[in-house]
């Protein structure tokens, strides 16, 4: 089963009186068919977590376990290339690269990851599934805030990545969204057997996570658990 | 090459600037090394349709052929060792009537090999004394063939029997005629038998009255050749500096921003290499797409410019200085393949 643990993890940014801990002995688990949720105001450390679980930045202490083999020590081409395989992240804004169209999107998915990537079929199934099918020949800035989302998810979920990472994908939503979003991700965690790890302050969320973790000041603690 | 072909597809407005702005230095460029190389013909052409590689003239003339004086006792010393041609060179007025016309007489031997490289663009070669060949520049300017003419300071006729290709020397047309009219027309008594001994190979010389020059000395020993060439090479070399500049700010500012999507794409594990890549692929086309039109607009120009002016568009110039362009702008993509190269997803999305 997929996992991604981290380990007794912290992360200290500066020194003397600009010291700064972001995050103060973390120990988190998330799983495969699960959705896990990390609730906390801004400033909690949210961001920096997500990062550390995505490889993006190493910790200051502690470990980051993915199914049990480190991941905090790979650095330069090993953690790109861990990350584009297993890892995809939907991020609040940015996602979309603005002069390619949805297709386009999936098309360069395909330039850098020549293998493992999703079949037609499944990826068709998912563009119906997230209501995008019709959207293949437009570009970012011509997508809703709520079509722009489902279309990152989509990308993300194309190259068929172990982990899903999700930085506040309802920020830019109405309420019908973020219940349509919660349950997409549910949806991905449950069907597709894959461990979707959402960041956010929207509490709306709550209702479909199998797992919610508090995150205040550094500290974490464990709310739910399935 | 994904990412880029894309990118300039979408925002065809902003590149199509850049490529605009690219295009027009091009274009400058190729002007002005036109220019450069019309006007430096305009002092070496004649000199170069002999396929001559150095010369031997009087110390005292300073490097300058027209000005050179060569006695026989001094040529036939030189001759013992060099296979050099004698030419005769006066600098003077061409008269037709009303007509007058700067121009340098080139007098030669009547078996001078240095003819046999020169092309005429019609008429013969003067095979006696009293006819000569002008540079076909003068056509222009009403002359004829079998026309009477006088020249310099003498108060012979001469008759027009050809025009000559090329045939240009210190910025005045050429004359060529028979070395025994040089004497008369450059106004030297019988002692001086010429201006120098020109060959197509390396000459030497142990008398000290004497100088050797090759080609390269010989042209730069030219009033105003070297200042003129020199300001020309500055001011193509400057164009070329500010092209690099040009295309580095674009790319730079282009770069800046899209930061936030590349740093995403980082996130998603999109190698740095790739990116750069891109940049790189984009640069070479912004610039070959810039520089070939550059190429048209100047092959155009080349078309409608007047003859009068001095611009020569040889395509082997064109071709190196396009070169140039492409290679040295890629220079102005290495700011923005450093930024790329040390971006930080971690800077989008916060932590």
């Amino acid at each position: 089963m997929q996992k991604l643990e981290l380990k007794n993890v912290s992360k200290v940014f500066g020194a003397g009186t600009n010291r700064v801990q972001a995050l103060d002995h973390v120990n988190f688990e998330a799983k495969a068919g699960e959705l896990t949720l990390i609730l906390g105001p801004s400033g909690s450390g949210k961001s920096t977590l997500l990062t550390i679980l995505g490889g993006l930045q190493q910790p200051t202490e502690g470990q980051v376990l993915i199914n049990g083999k480190r991941f905090d020590n790979q650095k330069g081409k090993t953690a790109d290339a861990f990350r584009l395989d297993h890892i995809g992240f939907v991020l609040q804004s940015y996602s979309l690269v603005s002069y390619l169209t949805v297709k386009e999107q999936f098309q360069l998915v395909d330039k850098v990851k020549k293998t493992g990537n999703l079949d037609i079929q499944r990826f068709q199934e998912d563009l119906k599934r997230l209501g995008i099918e019709k959207l293949l020949n437009k570009y970012p800035g011509e997508l809703s805030g709520g079509q722009s989302q489902r279309v990152a998810i989509a990308r993300a979920l194309y190259a068929n990545p172990d982990f899903i990472l999700a930085d506040e994908p309802t920020a830019a939503l109405d309420s019908a969204r973020v219940q349509e979003v919660a349950e997409l991700f549910k949806n991905i965690a449950q069907k597709e057997n894959k461990a979707v790890v959402v960041v956010t302050h929207d509490l709306r969320l709550r209702a479909e996570a199998d797992r919610i973790y508090q995150l205040v000041d550094g500290q974490i603690s464990l709310e739910k658990s399935n | 090459m994904f990412l880029a072909l894309h990118e300039m597809k979408k925002e065809k407005l902003r590149y199509g600037l850049v490529i605009g702005v690219i295009l027009l230095v091009a274009y400058l460029i190729f002007i002005l090394s036109a220019l450069a190389q019309g006007l430096a013909s305009q002092n070496t052409n004649a000199f170069n349709s002999w396929k001559s590689q150095s010369v031997i003239l009087n110390k005292d003339a300073n490097g300058n052929l027209a000005q050179s004086m060569m006695t026989r006792n001094q040529v036939e010393t030189a001759s013992e060792s060099n296979k050099g041609e004698i030419v005769g060179l006066a600098q003077g007025i061409l008269k037709a009537g009303n007509a007058r016309q700067s121009a340098t007489f080139v007098g030669l031997t009547e078996k001078s090999n240095l003819r046999q490289n020169v092309q005429l663009s019609s008429g013969h070669w003067n095979n006696n004394d009293n006819e000569v060949v002008l540079s076909d520049k003068l056509k222009d300017q009403g002359f004829h063939i079998n026309q009477k003419v006088k020249m310099g300071l003498s108060n012979e006729e001469y008759t027009i029997v050809g025009f000559a290709k090329k045939a240009v020397y210190n910025m005045a047309p050429v004359v060529y005629g028979s070395i025994d009219d040089w004497s008369n027309i450059k106004g030297v008594t019988g002692d001086f038998v010429g201006s120098g001994l020109i060959s197509s190979t390396k000459q030497s010389t142990t008398d000290g009255s004497l100088q050797v020059l090759n080609k390269k000395e010989l042209f730069n020993k030219m009033p105003g050749y070297s200042a003129q060439t020199q300001t020309f090479l500055f001011m193509i070399a400057f164009l070329i500096i500010i092209s690099i500049v040009i295309v580095a700010i674009f790319l730079y500012i282009l770069t800046m921003q899209k930061l936030e999507n590349l740093a995403v794409l980082r996130a998603q594990g999109i190698p740095s290499s790739y990116l750069i890549w891109n940049t790189l692929a984009q640069t070479v086309l912004i610039l070959i797409i810039a520089v070939l039109l550059a190429v048209v607009l100047a092959a155009g120009t080349a078309l409608i410019i007047p003859t009068a002016v001095p611009m020569s568009f040889d395509p082997r110039l064109i071709a190196t200085t396009a070169g140039l362009l492409i290679v040295t702008g890629i220079i102005g993509a290495v700011i923005p393949m450093r930024i790329i190269a040390k971006i930080d997803p971690v800077s989008v999305i916060g932590g």
